[in-house]
């Protein structure tokens, strides 16, 4: 078989269990995780490197990756399913002397340098599945080439009061990286690592080489690879990005997120013409229907839904079903959710096909200022008739 | 089963004027997110046809640029899937009267495959229909063709293709081009057929320079008693779109549950080209009330008994009433807008106004700015 030579191959961190979403991860990897009312997460980094140019993307799964395979599929929704270029799922694989799951996020680029080595690329860009964001790929690798960099991370400036909470990346006034600090007690700077990598191939096969034999290593991006480049005095970048930039890790920020959606100037503006388009595997689902008894106000429907009640400041998916007097507020449905006649649903997140049955109510409201309990339910989840789930509960 | 499909691709496009002007009727758009073909290619893939001639004289570049390689009906096939039966597709010129004639141009598609049977189809009729469960029928009747037939639609003023009447279970009248009473069965364009016996009556007719498939071939036949005709009577939904009145009553019909439920949650899914919109947004002061809509839609004004088609804008203060607006139009501020077709990319300026009639909705052009 014949493999084209590339000039970047991007591989794909989504093995994470994302055990922070609770619920919404108990059956399915947080890269599948429904996001916007049809896609998935992992819909925003496959997408961007499709805008970018990347079309050759290594997909690591290995936490209950049965959904994600599905997705992913063969890769046609992004376009790469063609002979030149491939999403290809890449799950940890038994060894003729050893077999073993990724230990950390070197370790499954290291069990895979095989399928980047076919392509011979120049660069490898390594990302996370566990982002919302735009992001032109091609601009940072451009950058990583001009400015002859082994290694360019991309970092966002984020309040110094929330710098302790994530990699800090600490530059000279030219972008040089001299110093990593993961999650540092007191910040010295605020260049936030957004866990996206430009390497040069090489530079990366070397370091992920001598740190699978290192048995004291963590086997980590951030936590060896990046202070072992640092200590060989290798050239490090930050690229910075200004753009929106949201980890839907937890419960609160994956509400967040979806409601910045919504508004005629959203923070996230998710629509795009050319090449900033979101790109999804689509559902066979007729148009929505909105009945003269429904309201809807500030929100996204997606299609196939089929609304009779009143919904508010919220997103709902393909396929979902809002019953006649039955009202939900400030609140993310997933795709084939069914909210029954007269139930009241206010601050929550349905998991997929999950039912609130007559009557019942989910979650409530807040003051302003005060912190929202967000209730969520589970896939398939059923709230029975009647029955009360109470803010920041989950079923 | 082993079956071809053949799919007339132009039939009635110069009753639908405008909307057809530079399309032809199996790639008009309908029911916000389809084109009529979308119904015929999921009816014959849903059944396991492997096999698809399209038959398509003119205007086709929409239809081709619809329908693709056939991806999204799993059609995109090592052997078979679909073809293009475009007027230079075959050595043999001939010309385009009728359905005999398009068939004697697509001989060499007939003659190639191994299939048994073929379903032929005419995508201007709207329905979700197990074919399987009429091709089994035609088989067990033993019959040489089956005619998918209607009840309820002869009304003594719709002109009907093929129109049969029955006693006891047998048929007592056929007629074509009939203005039939009521009682009559109206046929749906969707007819069974061995392929060697088509093949046959295909060259024995333009031989005589016959061309039309229902008068020239199945009524001539019939009544020679040279041909044994089965009837297969449909009881689902099935919506006739052979004029403009016809086709903006048909996507008004969707408003009906019933009619959404039979035609897109009936035998199998309908799959159409994807588009990647994004979901719809309702803004703070929209109003919808009875209506269907498409994704990536924008809507900040009212909208009433209406379809609305992909990544339509509705600006402030606009009402839209009894309307077909498809995509990517956009209706200006406080326009008022009652039984109108906007095509594609239409500009409706704001404050404008336009009312038409049920009977005579206004059509806008592709393109038109008002």
């Amino acid at each position: 078989m014949y493999f084209h030579k590339k000039r970047c191959v991007a591989m794909l961190l989504a093995g994470g269990q994302g055990s922070r979403l609770k619920v919404l991860t108990e059956n399915t990897a947080k890269p599948a995780v429904p996001f916007g009312g049809k896609y998935r997460i992992i819909d925003f980094p496959l997408s961007n490197c499709v805008n970018s140019g990347i079309d050759t993307v290594g997909i690591l799964t290995q936490y209950q990756p049965l959904e994600l395979n599905e997705y992913i599929g063969n890769g046609q929704p992004w376009g790469l399913n063609k002979s030149h270029c491939c999403a290809q799922v890449l799950p940890p694989y038994a060894q003729s002397k050893k077999s073993e799951w990724y230990k950390g996020t070197a370790n499954a680029i290291y069990q895979n340098l095989a399928f980047i080595s076919r392509f011979d690329p120049e660069y490898v860009l390594i990302l996370s599945g566990d982002h919302i964001y735009k992001m032109d790929y091609a601009a940072m690798i451009d950058f990583h080439e001009k400015t002859g960099a082994d290694c360019t991370i991309a970092v966002r400036n984020v309040p110094l009061e929330e710098a302790s909470r994530f990699g800090i990346m600490n530059t000279h006034p030219d972008g040089t990286i001299y110093e990593f600090e993961e999650k540092p007690k007191v910040p010295k700077s605020t260049n936030a690592s957004m866990g996206i990598y430009v390497f040069n191939w090489k530079v990366l096969r070397d370091y992920l080489t001598a740190d699978e034999n290192d048995p004291n290593s963590e086997n980590d991006f951030g936590k060896n690879i990046i202070p072992n480049l640092l200590g060989d005095g290798k050239k490090l970048m930050a690229y910075s990005f200004e753009g929106y930039w949201k980890d839907v890790g937890t419960i609160d920020s994956l509400w967040e997120a979806n409601m910045e959606l919504l508004g005629k100037n959203p923070a996230f503006d998710i629509r795009g013409t050319g090449r900033d388009r979101i790109y999804a595997r689509n559902s066979a689902m007729p148009s929505s229907y909105i009945d003269t008894k429904a309201r809807t106000v500030n929100c996204f429907i997606a299609e196939g839904s089929e609304i009779f009640g009143t919904v508010k400041h919220s997103i709902i998916s393909t396929g979902c079903y809002i019953g006649e007097g039955a009202t939900v507020e400030d609140s993310v449905l997933m795709p084939g959710t069914i909210i029954e006649t007269g139930a009241i649903v206010r601050h929550a997140i349905l998991g997929e096909n999950s039912r609130v049955c007559a009557n019942a109510v989910v979650g409530g409201t807040f003051a302003a200022g005060e912190k929202k309990e967000i209730s969520v339910t589970q896939k398939n989840a059923i709230v029975p008739r009647g029955s009360v789930l109470f803010p920041g509960e989950m079923l | 089963m082993n079956l071809m499909g053949i799919i007339f691709a132009n039939i009635y496009d110069s009753s639908l004027g405008e909307l057809t002007n530079k399309r032809t009727m199996a790639s008009l758009p309908y029911g916000g997110r389809y084109r009529q073909i979308d119904f015929t290619l999921s009816n014959m893939a849903a059944c396991g046809i492997r096999h698809i001639g399209i038959i398509s004289r003119y205007n086709y570049q929409s239809l081709m640029n619809h329908v693709g390689s056939g991806e999204e009906w799993d059609l995109e096939l090592q052997e078979g899937g679909l073809e293009f039966l475009t007027p230079y597709a075959s050595s043999t010129s001939s010309s385009y009267r009728g359905k005999l004639d398009v068939l004697n141009s697509a001989m060499d598609f007939l003659d190639f495959g191994d299939e048994e049977h073929v379903v032929l189809a005419d995508p201007s009729l709207l329905y979700n229909l197990d074919l399987h469960k009429v091709v089994e029928d035609h088989i067990a009747s033993g019959k040489d063709i089956t005619v998918v037939m209607k009840d309820g639609i002869a009304n003594g003023k719709k002109r009907l293709d093929m129109a049969i009447s029955r006693k006891n279970g047998e048929i007592c009248d056929m007629a074509v081009d009939y203005v039939a009473p009521e009682g009559y069965l109206a046929s749906m364009g969707l007819f069974v057929i061995s392929k060697d016996l088509l093949i046959h009556n295909v060259k024995e007719a333009v031989a005589r320079n016959l061309y039309r498939f229902e008068r020239d071939f199945v009524l001539r036949q019939y009544q020679a008693g040279a041909l044994s005709v089965n009837i297969y009577e449909y009881d689902g939904v099935v919506l006739y779109t052979e004029s403009t009145e016809e086709y903006y009553a048909a996507n008004l019909a969707l408003i009906d549950p019933k009619i959404r439920e039979d035609l897109f949650r009936g035998a199998h899914p309908i799959y159409t080209k994807v588009r990647d919109q994004v979901p719809s947004y309702y803004g703070e002061n929209c109003r919808l009330d009875n209506c269907t809509l498409a994704d990536g839609c924008m809507l900040e004004g009212t909208v009433r008994n209406s379809v609305l088609f992909r990544h339509v804008q509705v600006g402030e203060g606009a009402v839209i009433e009894d309307s077909v607006i498809m995509n990517d139009t956009v209706v200006g501020e406080n326009c008022y807008l009652k039984c109108v077709i906007l095509d594609k990319d239409v500009v409706v300026s704001p404050g404008a106004h336009l009312v038409g009639t049920p009977s005579n909705p206004i059509i806008l052009k592709r393109g038109e700015t008002v």
